[in-house]
């Protein structure tokens, strides 16, 4: 029962790390727990001005 | 509804658009902060509308003339997407500048109020304005504001203006004839006469309506602080000074003794999930949750205090105005060597984090300069490596503060040794650029604006702690508890482990740095993951479950233990902080570099360019330490001395092929 408990508690651990990171990528984050590292706010016209210059 | 927040640099635009909005985008004392827009929406409390109200902070710009990359974007955004109303903000305390920008926003026909921000700084300067008169002149809203306050700042006032002129039509103060406008577009001499008249109307309308009892022209306080704090060689020593007492304060003082307190709840944490267990948990099961787990986390987070305290201290520095006139005096060098003036924004980013230093780089327009800088910015030690400096600093070397400024300082040198090399590989002749910074008035700092900045890279680094940490501690615990036939390997035969198979080739590669142990190869290699997780990882294969012994204030047993556990001499422990501080960034940075440098030439040289100044400086730093140390150097010196001579050989092979490049060959010349 003790092993099942420990079990649960690392997978949930593991569990809600690997959500957190592949949402927080979805969400176009570059870098996960680095602060202004950059959200993907740009539309894709900020793109081409930005690339333009 | 869509209001865009335009204005000079560093008028104080984001501070506004996160009051406005709630957001915690970085602010900054000095100019170029803000390379690109960003869009939140206001706050319920200070909208006085049903609908949503979408507020975008722009880059800050002197002119709609785009000259930078960020007037760039800010002239595109307000002549393309239209914004239903423009809040121009305005530092009251320099109208003659600010204005010239106002009266092109308002030749745009989009509605416009302006934010007279700064105004509490009017009274200190004994300067009195007459906003009626201003409005009337100008044509336009004007509304008193002091955004770095939280009661009465005139932002409430500012929104409902705001809304209330939304659809109306803008008249504008400066006519210039349509023909004219687009003569100018095709006649730089046309474009600066019509400026000339512009600015002279601007000068006009403040002389009216200001009223200064102190002369701009007479020298302040200020410029005489600036004429040591800036100055060409005093600057520098200042800075180190600087650096070491904040070192001093964080990683010695104040730091550790938070840290103990911490580190003893992460510690009575352990021992209580420990109790909890007791022999009933698998030993497989335990071991996971307590050593790469709680351990390997906990060696991680047990620097969160100093960390804090770090960067407290620079977002004070910040803030005050001096980060400024550190870019000011490190810019002169930097031109020197080729890079672009504008190269030392991103390396003042990159000691918070490496990945927007980098982005930052895109506000070059020369493409070298900007590749280049890509390339160099890691070296600067960012937030990520600092437990990496912290855990080598208090453990090998009893007073930590030098350690750390020195690894500031070497990050300096190597960026620009770094910038004089690229600029021979690549056979462009240097180009001197001129880059003019706006220096930002001295001011007291904010204790609330530096403790929001540090509570956030504290989350941050948490986040990283619960997520990729975690992750990877877990990963390194179970590749060391087992081996390649998935059996568990026992006790005294970890290196037959899967992480131990891993990390021994590479661990071969780093004998003559010193450091040759497979546990130190595999916390580097994870390294490349997270900066972090190097500490992490030595938590994990060492079995320590903190660096801070929370008794003595002191690294566990007063800095000799974690010596000892590790098998490192103080030159071979200063060669692996070297190693791992100057060696390629985590691989999100490299992401972010290959997204800059849009050239995968640029991206692998760049990459091998950093592992081979990391290997080259972290194998003088052994060789050299030892024999100061010990009069003999340290071992694996003539293998060594090979792979170092080698990669020298190479770039030198390189640095004069682009050296013929630059050569115009005679017949050029004839031709």
């Amino acid at each position: 029962m003790a092993n099942l408990i420990v079990f649960g508690i690392l997978v949930l651990l593991f569990g809600s790390a690997i959500v957190y990171i592949v949402k927080a990528k979805r969400k176009g984050v570059k870098c996960i727990g680095c602060p202004h590292s950059g959200k993907s706010q740009c539309s894709c016209d900020d793109q081409v001005v930005n690339f333009k210059l | 509804m869509k209001i865009a927040l335009a204005g000079n640099p560093n008028s104080g635009k984001t501070t506004l658009f996160n009051a406005l909005t709630g957001s915690q985008e970085k602010v900054g004392n000095w100019a170029g902060v803000t390379i690109e827009k960003k869009i939140g929406t206001l706050k319920s409390k200070f909208n006085p509308t049903k609908e949503d109200i979408a507020i975008v902070d722009l880059p800050g710009a002197y002119s709609m003339s785009p000259f930078t990359s960020e007037e760039s974007i800010t002239r595109a955004f307000v002549i393309e997407e239209h914004p239903d109303v423009i809040i121009n903000i305005v530092d009251a305390t320099n109208l003659n500048r600010s204005l010239f920008f106002t009266t092109q926003l308002l030749d745009l026909g989009i509605p416009v109020v302006v934010a007279l921000n700064k105004t509490d700084l009017l009274t200190r300067d004994q300067t009195v304005l007459d906003v009626k008169s201003l409005k009337e002149r100008m044509k336009c809203a004007f509304v008193k504001t002091v955004a770095t306050k939280t009661q009465e700042n005139g932002l409430d006032l500012l929104i409902k203006e705001a809304v209330a002129i939304s659809g109306q039509k803008q008249e504008t103060p400066f006519q210039v004839p349509s023909e004219a406008l687009r003569a100018a577009q095709y006649d730089a001499k046309i474009a600066e006469t019509q400026d000339r008249a512009r600015y002279d109307f601007v000068k006009e309308v403040v002389r009216s309506v200001e009223k200064r009892q102190v002369e701009n022209r007479r020298e302040t306080i200020q410029d005489k602080v600036d004429r040591v704090v800036a100055h060409k060689w005093l600057g520098i020593p200042i800075f180190g000074v600087v650096m070491w007492l904040v070192f001093s304060v964080s990683q010695t003082y104040l730091g550790p003794f938070l840290a103990d307190t911490f580190v003893g709840w992460i510690d009575a944490f352990y021992s209580m999930v420990e109790n909890a267990m007791g022999d009933s948990v698998s030993p497989l099961l335990s071991s996971l949750l307590l050593d790469g787990v709680i351990g390997g986390v906990g060696a991680v987070v047990g620097f969160l205090p100093l960390i804090m305290v770090l960067f407290f201290m620079l977002a004070l520095l910040e803030d005050c105005g001096y980060m400024a006139r550190v870019a000011v005096v490190m810019d002169r060098f930097l031109k020197r060597v080729g890079l672009s003036g504008k190269s030392i924004i991103p390396m003042v980013i990159g000691t918070g984090c490496a990945i927007p230093g980098i982005m930052a780089t895109r506000t070059i327009k020369n493409e070298r300069q900007r590749r280049t800088t890509a390339m160099l910015t890691p070296f600067m030690p960012c937030g990520a490596k600092l437990p990496v400096i912290a855990l080598f600093s208090g453990a090998f070397f009893s007073d930590a503060a030098w350690v750390g400024t020195t690894m500031y300082f070497m990050g300096i040198a190597l960026i620009v040794f770094g910038a004089m090399i690229v600029v021979r590989i690549t056979g462009e002749k240097n180009k001197r650029t001129y880059f003019i910074m706006e220096l930002p008035e001295y001011r007291f700092p904010s204790i609330k604006r530096a403790a929001l900045s540090m509570l956030d890279r504290a989350k941050a680094f948490i986040i990283k702690a619960g997520t990729i940490i975690l992750l990877c501690n877990a990963l390194v615990q179970i590749m060391q508890t087992f081996n390649w036939q998935f059996q568990v390997v026992e006790e005294g035969m970890e290196s037959t482990s899967i992480l131990a198979s891993i990390a021994s080739p590479f661990a071969v590669l780093l004998i003559p740095l010193g450091f040759g142990a497979w546990q130190l190869a595999a916390a580097a290699i994870t390294g490349f993951i997270a900066k972090e997780n190097v500490v992490g990882t030595l938590a994990v294969v060492y079995g320590i479950t903190n660096f801070i012994d929370p008794d003595a204030l002191e690294l566990v047993g007063g800095g000799g233990s974690v010596a000892e556990i590790m098998g490192l001499t103080s030159a071979a422990a200063l060669a692996y902080l070297v190693f791992n501080l100057f060696t390629p960034p985590c691989f999100a940075a490299i992401g972010a570099m290959n997204a800059e440098m849009e050239n995968k030439k640029w991206l692998f040289g760049g990459i091998a360019f950093q592992l081979g100044t990391g290997y080259v400086t972290a194998f003088i730093v052994y060789q050299v330490g030892t024999l100061l140390t010990t009069g003999s150097v340290g071992t694996g010196f003539i293998p060594g001395i090979i792979v170092v001579g080698l990669m020298i050989a190479a770039v030198i092979t390189l640095m004069r092929r682009g050296d013929r490049m630059t050569v115009p060959k005679p017949e050029a010349h004839l031709a």
